[in-house]
This record gives C-alpha cells, structure tokens and sequence, in this order.
C-alpha cells in the first residue's frame, strides 16, 4: 500500500500544476475539441476537483459505490456542458494519464519492491476508471434517454405510451374500428347520396397515420382497405366520373401509410437503443 | 518490447479458455446485464476474436489508426444487437480484466526485471483500451444521431 500512499502523496501535493497541464493538453487535443474553447479558469476546477477526490475513491473499500457518485456527477456536469460522450470520457483518460506524465511519477517506483508497487497501484487506478467509463456512459444514457423521453412526449401521447395515453390503448381497435366506419359512411354519403368527389379523402389520413403509428407495418393494412374501399366505391356510385382521381389517392394512402409505419419502426429501434436494461 | 510478446503469447495459446472465462463472468455480471441472456457459445466467438486481434493490436507502431476500425466494427455490432453503450464498454474491459485474471499471468512477471516490464505491458494495453473506449463511444454516437437523422459530425 506505501506505493499507492506515493502516488496518493504525489497527486495531492501537485494537483494544480498537473491539472494545469491536464487543461492545456484537453484545449489542443484533437480528440477533445469541445474543450478547446473552454477558458483554462473553468477546466482547472474541474480537474482539481477530480484529484481531490481520487484518495477517496482509490481507497474505498467498494470502489464501485463511491466513485458511481463522482463519476455520475461529472456526467451530468459534462452533459449539460454539451460535452459529447466520447470527449467527456477522452478528457478523464487525459486527466489519468497526466498523473503518470507527471515527471515526479517517473521517480516514485525505482527500486524492485517499487516497481511491484507501482504494478498494484497501476491496476487499482485503472479499475476506478472502468468504473468510471460504465458511470459516464450509463449516466448520459439516461439524460439522453430523459431528453427523448420529454422531446417525443406529444408522440408517446399519440401511440397511447405516454402515462396519458396508457389507459387508452386498450382501446386501439374499437378506436381504429370507429374510425373505419366513420371513413365507410363518409365514402358512401359522399359517392352514392350526394353523387360528389369531394377532398373528404383527407380524412381518412387519421386513420392511416394513426395504423401506422400503432402497428408499423401492419398498420399499412388500414390504408390498404381505405384505398380498395374507395375505389369499390367510386365503381359502383360513381360510374360517370373519371376513376383516376381516386386512384391517385388510394396510391397516396399507400404511400403516406408506408412512410409513417417505417418512420415508427425507425423511432421505436432507435428509442430501444437508448432505453437503459438494467437488471 | 520482450515482455509485450509473452503476454501475447499467453492471450494467443489460450484464447479460448480465457473467452471461456469472460463469457461466464459476462454472462453474470451485474453490469452487463445485456448479455445475460446471451449463449456461450454466441459470446465465445467473440471473445477469441478479440484475443487474435490483440497481437496486431498491441503490437502496431500506429495503434491509433489500427484500433479504430476493428473497435468501430465491434460498436457497429453491439449497436445493430442492441446493446447499450455503457454494457458493450463494460463488457469489453471484462476481456481485458480477464487476461489478468487468467492464472498464468500472474507467472508472468516474477522477476524484478519483469516486474518493470510488467508496467510497460500494462500501460500499453491501457493505452489501447483507452482508444477503444473512444471510438466505440464515438461510433455509437454517429449511429444515433443517424437514427435520428442528425448529421453524424454535429
């Protein structure tokens, strides 16, 4: 233990010089460029802030507790900062490699029983930093998650997800049903009582929209039907008007029904992505 | 550069045993709950194809750029299965702890001389971890702001 009390020792007494080198190698990295234009006053603190606390979590006996506080912490810090992952986690690899950069690290672990030493505290440094990475990444999961959750809020609502919206969807298919029907009576009004072929075709786009949503790709089905329905229709009231038209919509209601479904299947897979399987 | 060979060495000869070991501590792990789920025999493969990279991987005078794409490919997999980032890091640094683990590294590095040798062995193979953890991180990012229609370098 008297070689990690060194390095211990060595962090604590040249936290400020090695944080300052830290924040000079984050403001130039290639692989940090979110930080290039951070003032060096706002990232020494955060740097000195992460080798004051390193005793503590080097020497936890539950490493994994104590530094999921930090660590988790500097996630969110580094979220809102609108730091990306990948340079969040880059810049905390720097701040550990400007421990060992640190010309005086190099003449801590000389002789034999040292250099065992410095093995031991390699090794318990580096699992405080597994942790870490597992940290940051699941905690901007979250926010992400969080972020996406309150962006498709209104759409959540519409595929009856959302906590609103739960106590409705077992009510899809009467509520699909309805629609339907309401589509066949509009059709049939229009075509055989009024002899028109009016733009009342855009309604149906609520239930195709709506199938899409709900059932992806089967949700085609609705518009499928909508589209056969209309042109039955159109062939059995309405023989003398020209039947291109309604075609052109059923071919639209195909299209639209399409896109929707496969835009949900989209937002769904990737939403799955961002969804935390904790045990 | 001696010492890196006999870590190789060991990683090489007994691939299999230590993808073995990774695959049933991965498979129980708290953190990688993911892949819990996941057969043996789907996980092994994997373990020992990372443990044949690891020669051209630890041995590359340009690490940076020959570690870019083998662990860009193994975001692009973890990503396209569904594994979230923070279990696909996790279960990547498995593979590395178990190279350690596995008995005979302890055998490894016995002498004073080794012992030296050990540090550079280490910091070389954190050193590519530590890429790894870059550009798979990186990866995942580019794959979801393309999920969600976002340019992958804003």
């Amino acid at each position: 233990m008297s070689g990690s009390l060194k390095l211990i020792a060595l962090i604590e007494k040249h936290a400020d010089p090695i944080a300052r080198s830290w924040a000079k190698d984050v403001r130039k990295n290639p692989r940090t460029a979110s930080y290039h234009e951070k003032p060096e006053e706002i990232l020494i603190p955060l740097a000195l802030h992460f080798y004051d606390n390193f005793r503590k979590m080097f020497y936890a006996e539950k490493p994994a507790e104590v530094s999921r506080e930090f660590f988790a912490q500097y996630a969110e810090e580094q979220y809102a900062a609108k730091i990306p992952l990948h340079e969040a986690i880059y810049a905390l690899i720097l701040m550990r490699r400007h421990i060992w950069l640190y010309a005086e690290f190099q003449v801590i672990f000389i002789t034999a029983v040292e250099q065992k030493q410095a093995v031991d505290s390699l090794v318990r440094t580096i699992l405080m930093f597994d942790y870490a990475i597992t940290f940051i990444s699941q905690r901007y999961q979250e926010r992400i998650r969080g972020e996406l959750d309150e962006n498709l809020g209104i759409l959540n609502m519409i595929r009856l997800e959302s906590p609103l919206g739960t106590r409705l969807a077992p009510y899809r298919t009467a509520i699909m049903t309805t629609l339907l029907v309401g589509s066949f009576l509009l059709t049939y009004y229009y075509h055989a009582v009024a002899g028109s072929n009016v733009i009342f075709t855009h309604l149906f786009y609520i239930p195709i929209v709506l199938g899409g949503i709900w059932w992806k790709r089967k949700g085609i089905v609705i518009a499928a039907v909508l589209g056969v329905f209309l042109v039955l229709s159109h062939l059995v009231f309405l023989q003398g008007v020209p039947l291109s038209d309604d075609v052109v919509r059923a071919f639209m209601f195909l299209v639209i029904g399409a896109v929707v479904a496969f835009l949900s299947e989209g937002i769904t897979r990737a939403e799955e992505i961002y969804r935390l399987r904790t045990a | 550069m001696y010492m890196g060979m006999k870590l190789i060495d060991l990683v090489e000869t007994h691939a299999e045993q230590i993808s073995r070991q990774w695959a049933k501590n991965v498979r129980k792990n708290p953190f990688t709950p993911y892949y819990h789920n996941v057969p043996e025999e789907k996980l092994v493969p994997q373990g020992v194809r990372f443990y044949e990279k690891f020669r051209s991987l630890f041995m590359e005078p340009k690490p940076v750029e020959a570690s870019e794409g083998y662990f860009a490919r193994y975001a692009e997999e973890s990503y396209r299965e569904g594994v979230p980032l923070h279990e696909a890091l996790y279960a990547l640094i498995l593979m590395r702890r178990q190279i350690w683990l596995y008995a005979e590294f302890q055998v490894l590095f016995f002498t004073a001389v080794e012992q030296n040798l050990a540090v550079e062995s280490i910091t070389r193979t954190i050193l590519m971890f530590d890429y790894a953890v870059y550009f798979i991180s990186r990866k995942y990012r580019e794959r979801m702001k393309l999920e969600w229609f976002e340019s992958p370098n804003t």
